[in-house]
């Protein structure tokens, strides 16, 4: 039972991270390399937040979602101006340095030793998600939220424009949008939601080092997106379903670990290829990424 | 600037670096002025047709003046509400929201919305696009986007009536219309914002020869009804002649004739170099 109630909140975890991922790579097609540094910004943050700050699951989730997409901006700012590939290398620059800072600035983060015994936090300052089940709960809450929002997001007029941006950057421009406005909104609430679901890792697992928010983790995100299918929320959700409960599958099949671990990335690999040939819109985009 | 003009364009230059092949077969790199000191005025609430050959800078032209492409050197002045407002240095964006709308040689229409979306995006109305605002817009079904919708219909109902096939695939993906009808909602689009000079890069290339006089029908809407000023780049030269009420010959990036069309067209000078009789 505590296996399957794992395995679910994992999938909570990923479809927060796929949806946000979504908002850039899926509405105004911008191949973001650094999810999984802004989701390590996000762990971190919170870490921060509760351990020497003290503060409650609200106040929690509230600065590390600010806190995350103040330094979004730090790389949207500059990198939006940028087109294609160049932003696809930008986002890659941006990772690379925030793994070396997590990896490097051992007084605050503690680098490759991580950082284990994070508290259990308390919403309202009283209530205790601790266990399996309550966090379940939470983090099932905190997906639906995610739904939500961008549900009503990407069907609102904003989403609209984000739409336009995706088909045609320069008929909006004509259109008297500013582009890069746009863009840099999409990716400040991207990178908010991103950091909740880092809050959320951090808090169920309490323990975090550098190495669950290296590139690899940013191409495994790409890949849930991509293989999902972008453009609507359906997508992005059955593409963090398949990245995570795909290396369960191979746990039945008496593999020992490290040839299960290897396997596990030949199949990602493979069926990203299977599905750029014969279904280039993923299992259930809306969008095909050119 | 004359008190009749929306636009002067002074002095602009444009010049791209042309890589080209020597007879020994060496790699040269020259300067080709594709905008060559150029000086322009498109009248207040008139149509101006550009014509000129290929490659003679007149969709650059149009380029810089949306501010798609920036000059290397020149201005250009926009009249709006009797006050005279340099262009330079303005984002495209800003142009349009000052009362400068484009259409492109290509429909650029939006192919994964609806036809409908096509105009709602179009609107000069942008409340609502906040991504906040957006969302309480959306849950309480705002008065704003009610109004963008019913300005669509009325521009739909007034430029093609309400059985036209516009009308009735009105929710079916952009892509589901000809090329033809293409290019009418991206006419029709230009109606949802709030312009006072509209652009119009070859509003009728490419189209069947039934579409073209809905295609004069619209343009002339534009200024009849709505009081704005067509400046349109136009190689069909009846379309010239019917439509137009000033004419401008560009060549090698200069202006070399302007006045009514038939002025123009019949410029023995033109008629050799445009027309090469």
């Amino acid at each position: 039972m505590n296996y399957i109630v794992h395995i679910l909140i994992i999938i909570n975890i990923y479809v927060i991270l796929t949806i946000s991922a979504n908002l850039v790579i899926g509405m105004v097609r911008m191949l973001s390399l650094g999810q999984a540094a802004l989701y390590g910004i996000g762990a971190y943050l919170s870490v921060f937040a509760l351990m020497t700050l003290k503060l409650p699951l609200e106040a929690v989730a509230i600065f590390v979602m600010l806190g995350t997409s103040i330094a979004s901006l730090l790389v949207a700012y500059p990198s939006l101006r940028l087109r294609g590939d160049y932003f696809v290398l930008a986002t890659l620059g941006f990772q690379s340095i925030v793994f070396a800072i997590l990896y490097n600035w051992i007084p605050v983060t503690k680098g490759p030793y991580g950082i284990s015994g994070i508290p259990a936090p308390k919403l309202f300052g009283i209530l205790q998600i601790s266990g399996n089940v309550s966090f379940l709960l939470f983090s099932s809450v905190a997906a639906i939220v995610t739904i939500g929002f961008f549900y009503y997001l990407i069907h609102s007029p904003f989403g609209r424009v984000l739409k336009g941006i995706r088909d045609d950057e320069l008929a909006v421009m004509s259109l008297g949008r500013n582009v890069t406005a746009f863009k840099i909104w999409a990716f400040i609430l991207s990178s908010a939601f991103t950091g909740l679901a880092g809050m959320i890792f951090a808090t169920y697992i309490s323990y975090i080092d550098p190495t669950s928010f290296g590139l690899d983790e940013s191409i495994f995100i790409l890949a849930a997106v991509l293989i999902g299918g972008v453009g609507n929320l359906r997508g992005p959700a059955i593409g963090a379903v398949f990245v995570v409960l795909l290396p369960e599958t191979l746990r039945f099949v008496g593999l020992p670990d490290y040839v299960a671990a290897n396997l596990r990335q030949i199949i990602y690999g493979l069926a990203l290829i299977l599905l750029m040939r014969y279904r280039p819109q993923g299992l259930a985009g809306d969008y095909q990424i050119q | 600037m004359n008190s009749r003009s929306i636009l002067l364009v002074e002095s602009i230059r444009k010049s791209f670096i042309r890589n080209t092949i020597s007879m020994s077969g060496d790699s040269i790199d020259e300067r080709y002025h594709i905008i060559d000191d150029l000086d322009m005025e498109v009248p207040e609430g008139k149509i101006t047709a550009l014509i000129g050959g290929n490659g003679a800078g007149k969709t650059t032209l149009f380029n810089i003046i949306s501010g798609f492409v920036s000059p290397d050197s020149g201005e250009i002045l926009f009249r709006k509400n009797d006050k005279v407002i340099p262009l330079t240095n303005m984002s495209p964006h800003d142009r349009t929201r000052l009362g400068i709308g484009r259409m492109f040689q290509d429909t650029h229409i939006f192919p994964n919305m609806t036809v409908m979306e096509n105009m709602l995006i179009a609107s000069s109305e942008t409340n609502g696009e906040q991504p906040f605002v957006s969302l309480v817009v959306f849950c309480r079904e705002d008065r704003v986007e009610k109004k963008r919708i019913s300005k669509a219909r009325e521009i739909f109902e007034t430029l093609f009536g309400q059985e036209s096939p516009l009308w009735l695939k009105r929710n079916e993906p952009a892509t589901s219309l000809s090329f033809g009808q293409q290019r009418l909602l991206g006419l029709a689009r230009l109606f949802m914002g709030d312009y006072s000079l509209v652009l119009l890069d070859e509003p009728t290339a490419g189209v069947s020869p039934q579409l073209i006089p809905q295609i004069i029908m619209i343009i002339r809407f534009f200024v009849e009804s709505q009081g704005i000023t067509v400046f349109l780049i136009e190689h069909n030269m009846k379309v010239v002649q019917e439509l137009a009420d000033f004419c401008t010959f560009m060549s090698h990036g200069r202006i070399t004739a302007f006045g009514t069309p038939e002025d123009v067209i019949g410029n023995p000078e033109v008629r050799k170099a445009y027309m090469g009789v």
